[in-house]
């Protein structure tokens, strides 16, 4: 059959998220779909899915000789019926069914409502089969590793006889090993003439693999179904970033290194799985920590906090050692502050007001008499309001009714108050326009301007070359390399992208 | 094909020996040697056995329509007064309205899983806690007990019925084989049904079920029925044993409704049952019970142990699972 | 990285037909008479004429008003008990027996001790506290949901208070009543008069509610450390990213609930003229019914301590007006149980009212 998702759009509170994006796909085939953070990957999907709604464009199917009919999807279970099956990042898998149940759930083979469990079986074993995979089909399934969920999920989507199948980042928790057994398998099914579609961040998979690529900018396609064969590497990534960013020449700042670093990091080994890592941030300097989904930055960066042990190495501030217990250490004694990757779930209260939001981390110093006046906290919100440019109706406002630029900004705006002297800064900019986006890297330079130092993880490569003074490099947990920033996107981009494929430890 | 089936029996042999059950078995049977032998075999008279058993009915039907909505993730703390409530119903259908024992059988269980579905019902409309819910109308039905016939007693009533609740076969206490069967049931119910998988579904991981397309909203409605629906059975079976019942059946019920399941290794956050092991808890704590009879000690101590093992067993049960529900 | 983010939307799309967990995210300011607290005002006043219509009786001061405001003290403090867990999302089912120990440990002191009134009250908020802090460190150490945690804590405790006053105390009640008791306990400041003027009829046991309710509000509007629990309800992982000592604020949050849960044994005990083993035995159903009613929400991160005032007033109008009507005990609790529900189905569509209109602008 052949499915075609034609100029999508798909508006949200304060963002345009699909502006009219195209996705062809024929059968036997299978389709990478390419695009940065924020380019619109995701929600094409959801809307793909059945998961969101279009609010223009629309959704064609054929099933083989007959004329491309037009279908709504009120659902995502209207999407499966039609065919199209997904693998979402995450697993949504019941824990404590078997590996056959959870294949088998959405169609449950049944006589007189009870569970023909001979059939079930047969049936999961089938989709394994065809998976050429060997899982025991007994074993509950919150026994099972990363990988083999992966796979269930994977059989499950067979199950109900997809002829599309959705892979979303489908490597991100696997091992090379494991990835590449995944691709025997996504061979297997375009072979027979499945229709497999890609997303994915890592280039070199993609290549390996795909047929034809489509690639989102700014929720559009630039690219249409082309055989990949046509492109080399660097013209995707051109086509993914846009001529236009890689012309825009950052100035390098003038970081003075003379002084003891502010924070620094030596041969640090965690629990969490880092070795051996070293990382240095001067007063007043962006070091930037660049790796894949995966790679173990985030992790890190709650080592750092205090949030999971470190059982190597050292850790100062401003040169004497440093015991970080936790959070509440973190900040008040030390002065480091962590503005969170997911800031609906993480770094905001959402249904409290934005007042609250802003004034949570300096409680402590706005009190009088032990107790905390409204009227620090209003102070606190105008004085961000105007130095963010946050679009809010009021201190009173909850945060939970603002756009994702403005509830990023508020993020912000708490750590801004806290007066920190060192800030972690984690994927700041997902989900934001690109206006805003721009914005933000001007506020992140001025802060850094100011004194503060700052570590900057992201996966937004040409984030990264703007923003950063240097770079270090991680995979796996460890760095791989580090590299002082010209600010120039050709060469700095190729050099962190080779030390990501050829390295192992620095 | 027959090596496939010893790893099977083997891999299920290992998972029991690991699991709950096997320290709930091992429990039950060194409890009721212990006992046994250090009352000098009192224990083991017809009398005292079949009291035991008897008096183990109602408390395991009870903990099963506790451990029903456990499984979906919701509880139910009507469960204790709805007992009470539908022996009134079903004494008041025999007496005041002269009808045949069988039918008001049926009367009182019909009531039993209508009050069940309209907690589901409000449940899944109004969207509010189910704890909160079930408070409510477990102190609406609470008070409903004494709309029937105040506080007085209904006694009197179909003497074969009695006979059969007094009564046993084959030496077991007929009350206990029909808490046998209606566990049986409940145990095919979520083993062998669709409606049974589909509700763990909904309890284990509501989104994962909802993207399989179950809807966890009748798994909802569905198992507060059911729950409704048993504790009809123990109001029915409290009725048949006792030969009188009043209103005040079902206010030392609602504790032990939720003691079974939970120290059977019934996860809270939904999504695991077990059937023997609400049964085999339900029975650790009857023995308890004898054990305090038979030494007179303080039934004060039996609460505080409960209490303690209820939140060991949680415990147990939240590090074999890694789920401990909400905060 | 973006998993979670990916995830979350997914649930925030599927609410729709999913179990509704997501915290009620209000829009616009809802004009005054739409909000619910003033929605209570009127239903109070509307029960209070209709009563009185009804039994004069209803009416009479000292017949019916002022042991109206002795139990209304009661429930106000037995309402701010549980709304202090609910402040985090929690829930205390062992309200009723925290307030059963303490008073043990307060009738046992007058007793044996010979204590002072101030002093046994102390006491008494002493071991409600700690009661509350066991159960709070339980919670945070095995990460056990509140509601399993309290409830085998109650089991428990039942138990444990029986034993008590059956071993340790002289049967089920204490005989021995502290110097001052009978004033709290028969006077209102009708008693007190300066020449001419009197002052209202008000027993003598509102001030201490009041009092209790005064410094939980300001303790959650104000104080840091309330503040910190409600941000904890709202969201435990934002919280202890935000530098919040959330293991800390809910022990603490716990052993205010238990404090205030002795509090209100202590009132009960005032009323009741002695320290007995039953107190505490009915708190649990009101417990919820104050802060429920009055607006607080189950899911954590947003109190009302005038609500759980106004919440209270209604249950206890309700039932006072019932009891002079003469309906048994039995009905009342039909009533109280249906009361609830209609309250919070109301609140529930006015909440899907405003989400509707929020969404539409």
């Amino acid at each position: 059959m052949t499915f075609v998702a034609e100029n999508v759009v798909k508006r949200f509170p304060g963002v345009l998220a699909l502006d009219g994006a195209t996705l062809r796909l024929e059968d036997g085939t299978v389709h990478a779909l390419l695009g940065e953070n924020g380019a619109g990957k995701s929600t094409l999907i959801k809307v793909v899915t059945g998961v969101y709604r279009p609010d223009g464009g629309r959704l064609l199917i054929s099933d083989g000789p007959s004329a491309l009919r037009e279908v709504q999807f009120s659902g995502p279970h209207d999407s499966q019926r039609a065919g199209i099956g997904v693998v979402h990042q995450e697993r949504n898998l019941i824990p404590a069914f078997s590996v056959a149940e959870n294949i088998a759930l959405q169609a449950l083979p049944q006589r007189r409502g009870f569970v023909s469990r001979a059939a079930m079986f047969e049936l999961a074993g089938r989709c394994l089969d065809h998976l050429d995979v060997g899982l025991d089909l007994h074993s509950p399934v919150e026994g099972l590793s990363v990988a083999h969920k992966q796979l269930v999920e994977i059989a499950k989507a067979l199950a109900v006889d997809s002829s599309v199948l959705l892979l979303d980042e489908p490597t991100a928790s696997l091992t090379t090993d494991e990835a590449e057994r995944l691709f025997t398998v996504v061979r297997r099914l375009r072979d027979h003439g499945r229709a497999v579609v890609l997303v994915s961040h890592k280039l070199e998979e993609v290549f390996a693999i795909a047929d034809t690529v489509t690639v989102l900018r700014d929720g559009r396609s630039v690219t249409e179904a082309q055989p990949l064969r046509d492109f080399t590497r660097a013209q995707i990534v051109d086509l993914m970033v846009g001529r236009e960013y890689t012309e825009v020449e950052t100035t390098s700042r003038r970081v003075d290194r003379s002084a003891l670093p502010v924070i620094e990091l030596e041969d640090v080994s965690t629990r969490a799985g880092h070795r051996d890592v070293s990382l240095h941030v001067h007063r007043g300097e962006i070091v930037g920590l660049y790796g894949l989904v995966g790679a173990g930055r985030t992790e890190l960066a709650r080592c750092i906090l205090g949030l999971d042990r470190i059982t190597a190495g050292s850790v100062r501030v401003n040169g004497a050692p440093a015991r970080i217990r936790g959070v509440t250490a973190a900040l008040h004694r030390f002065r480091i502050g962590y503005v969170t990757e997911n800031r609906k779930e993480e770094g905001l209260f959402l249904d409290q007001p934005i007042s609250r939001n802003v004034a949570v981390t300096v409680w402590r110093r706005l009190a009088r008499a032990g107790l905390v006046r409204s009227k620090g906290e209003r102070a606190l919100v105008e004085q961000y309001r105007e130095q963010l440019g946050m679009r809010i109706r009021g201190p009173r406002q909850l945060a939970g009714e603002l756009s994702g630029g403005n509830q990023q900004k508020v993020s912000l705006a708490k750590w801004l108050a806290a007066d920190c002297d060192i800030l972690v800064i984690d994927e700041p900019t997902v989900g934001i326009d690109v206006r805003t986006k721009a914005a933000f890297h001007d506020l992140i330079v001025k802060l850094a301007d100011t004194g503060i130092a700052i570590l900057l993880i992201t996966s937004d490569l040409p984030e990264m070359v703007a923003l950063a003074d240097r770079i270090a490099v991680m995979k796996d947990y460890v760095i791989v390399g580090e590299l002082d920033n010209n600010h120039r996107y050709d060469t700095t981009s190729q050099a962190v992208i080779r030390m990501i494929h050829d390295g192992t430890a620095a | 094909m027959s090596a496939t089936i010893k790893d099977t029996y083997a891999r299920r042999v290992r998972t029991f020996a690991r699991g709950s059950e096997s320290v709930l078995i091992t429990t039950s049977v060194i409890g009721f040697v212990v006992l046994a032998s250090t009352t000098h075999g009192n224990l083991l008279t017809r009398g005292t056995l079949t009291a035991i058993f008897q008096f183990l009915a109602v408390p395991v039907i009870v903990g099963l329509a506790q451990m029903v909505v456990l499984g979906v993730g919701q509880m139910n703390l009507s469960v204790g007064v709805l007992t009470g409530f539908c022996s009134m119903v079903a004494a008041w259908l025999m007496i005041r309205l002269g009808v045949p024992a069988w039918l008001a059988v049926v009367g009182a269980v019909g009531v039993g899983a209508m009050a069940g579905l309209i907690n589901g019902v409000i449940v899944v409309l109004t969207r509010i806690n189910g704890f909160i819910v079930t408070l409510a109308t477990m102190t609406i039905i609470d008070g409903l007990r004494y709309g029937i016939n105040g506080t007085s007693t209904f006694q009197g009533y179909s003497p074969s019925l009695v006979r059969f609740g007094k009564g046993s076969s084959l030496g077991v206490p007929n009350v206990f084989l029909v808490a046998m069967a209606v566990a049986a049931l409940v145990a095919v119910f979520f083993r062998r049904t669709v409606a049974g998988r589909r509700l763990l579904a909904s309890g284990g991981n509501p989104l994962a079920a909802r993207l399989s397309g179950v809807s966890n909203d009748r798994s909802i409605v569905i198992a507060h029925m059911i729950s409704g629906l048993l504790a009809g059975v123990a109001g029915v079976l409290e009725v048949a044993l006792s030969g009188s019942v009043n209103a005040t059946i079902g206010d030392d019920l609602l504790l032990p409704s939720f003691a079974a399941p939970i120290i059977g290794g019934v996860a809270l956050a939904g999504g695991v049952i077990s059937v023997l092991g609400t049964c085999l808890a339900a029975f650790i704590m009857r023995m308890v019970d004898v054990a305090r009879a038979q030494y007179s000690i303080d039934p004060s101590w039996v609460d505080v142990i409960i209490g303690v093992v209820v939140l060991g067993a949680v415990l147990l049960t939240q590090l074999r699972h890694r789920g401990g529900g909400p905060r | 990285m973006r998993t979670a983010e990916h995830c979350a939307s997914i649930v925030d799309h599927l609410d729709e037909d999913g179990q509704g967990a997501a915290k009620p995210v209000h829009g616009r300011a809802i004009p005054f008479w739409a909000n619910p607290r003033f929605g209570l005002v009127v239903v109070i006043a509307v029960l209070i004429v209709v009563f009185s219509a009804l039994r004069s009786a209803f009416l009479n001061v000292d017949l019916s008003l002022v042991p109206m405001q002795a139990d209304l003290s009661v429930f106000v403090v037995v309402g701010l008990a549980q709304m202090a867990v609910l402040s985090l999302g929690h829930m205390n089912l062992a309200v009723p027996r925290m307030a059963a120990i303490s008073a043990f440990a307060m009738g046992w002191s007058y007793q044996h001790l010979s204590v002072p009134l101030w002093l046994g009250l102390v006491i008494g908020l002493a071991v409600g506290a700690l009661v509350g802090a066991l159960a709070g460190w339980i919670i945070t150490a095995t990460g056990v949901n509140s509601f399993v945690v309290t409830l085998a804590l109650d089991f428990a405790l039942v138990g444990v208070v029986s034993l008590l006053y059956s071993q340790v105390g002289d049967g089920v009640a204490f005989s021995v009543h502290p110097a001052g008791m009978q004033t709290l306990r028969n006077g209102t400041f009708a008693d007190y008069c300066a020449g001419s003027v009197c002052g209202p009829p008000v027993p003598v046991v509102v001030p201490i509610a009041l009092g209790a309710a005064v410094l939980v509000g300001l303790l959650f509007f104000s104080v840091r450390a309330g503040r910190e629990m409600l941000m904890t309800g709202s969201n435990a992982n934002a919280a202890q990213l935000s530098g919040i000592a959330t293991t800390r604020r809910i022990v603490q949050a716990h052993a205010l609930s238990g404090m205030l849960a002795a509090l209100a044994g202590f009132i009960l005990a005032v009323n009741n003229g002695s320290f007995s083993a039953d107190i505490g035995k009915s708190f649990l159903l009101p417990s919820f019914l104050g802060p429920v009613l009055g607006g607080t929400a189950l899911a954590g991160g947003a109190v009302s301590v005038v609500g759980t005032i106004l919440g209270a007033t209604l249950t206890e109008v309700i039932q006072a007006g019932l009891n002079l009507l003469q309906f048994s005990i039995q009905q009342l609790n039909i009533y109280i149980g249906g009361v609830l529900l209609v309250a919070l189905s109301a609140d529930r569509a006015r909440q899907l009212l405003a989400e509707r209109r929020a969404q539409r602008s």
